[in-house]
């Protein structure tokens, strides 16, 4: 449990560097540390297909989307965030942690019996067997995706100028 | 035993969430709140896993955070891809850039 809360403070630490950064590119990388150390979590929770997802697509696919679209935009990315925003995040931030703490302290009060019965079978069998219909909705998901990645880099018609 | 681990677990994915949500509270720039919304997504998945790990049905709670990452790449090129529209129309990433848009 040590390791993995190691491992939880450097997810929020590798968070706060992503939204913190002035450089968008090291925002970039750092939401992909970030996503590379949840994977890791993911693993050591006993969950391997959530974290090759996880590190494969998100860490991956995800930041290779985030580096394109801001070498696309680079004149135009550097906005002026105004200056109270990074003074301000360690108030705030000590603020909801304590909030935080209390309130997952009267959660641990509340609840005393959260032990369900051990799961039958593999992932495979509940993926594909109880959550089939989500893998219909995954596809009408994907399908959507790239329709409307299409129509939105549509090249324009002659007649339409 | 496991309980008070699992309560460790929202404990941080309620840090996380209160991250991503400061940053679409106070940025400007289009992409940063995008990682914004990034950050919240990965909170919520660690309370599915966690909450699934903590009731035994781990293969459940995986097959939603696969759904899940599965919806949140579409949604990433979609967003990205609107981005990237709204900058050649603004020439700017700028969010105050958009109370401009009419009709």
């Amino acid at each position: 449990m040590t390791f993995q809360i190691i491992l939880l403070v450097a997810l929020v630490a590798a968070s706060a560097v992503a939204i913190l950064a002035k450089d968008l590119l090291k925002s970039a990388i750092a939401l992909a540390v970030a996503s590379l150390i949840l994977g890791i979590i993911f693993f050591r929770m006993g969950a391997p297909y959530a974290g090759v997802f996880e590190i494969s697509v998100v860490a991956g696919l995800i930041t290779v989307l985030f580096m394109l679209t801001i070498a696309l935009t680079k004149q135009g990315g550097d906005v002026r965030e105004s200056k109270t925003v990074k003074i301000v995040f360690p108030l705030f931030f000590i603020v909801f942690a304590l909030i935080d703490i209390f309130v997952m302290r009267g959660i641990l009060a509340r609840i005393p019996a959260l032990e369900g019965a051990a799961e039958a079978g593999t992932f495979g069998e509940v993926l594909w067997k109880e959550r089939s219909f989500d893998l219909v909705g995954q596809l009408a998901v994907i399908l959507a995706g790239v329709f409307a990645v299409l129509a939105l880099f549509r090249k324009r018609d002659h007649h339409d100028n | 035993m496991i309980i008070n681990e699992w309560v460790v677990y929202l404990l941080f994915a309620g840090a996380m969430f209160f991250l991503g949500l400061y940053c679409l509270l106070t940025m400007r720039n289009l992409i940063k709140l995008f990682i914004g919304i990034e950050i919240v997504g990965k909170g919520v998945s660690l309370v599915l896993l966690s909450t699934g790990w903590a009731r035994r049905s781990i293969f459940l709670a995986q097959s939603l955070v696969v759904t899940y990452i599965v919806i949140e790449v579409c949604l990433v090129a979609v967003a990205l891809a609107v981005i990237i529209n709204l900058y050649r129309v603004n020439q700017s990433l700028d969010i105050r850039s958009l109370t401009r848009l009419k009709g």
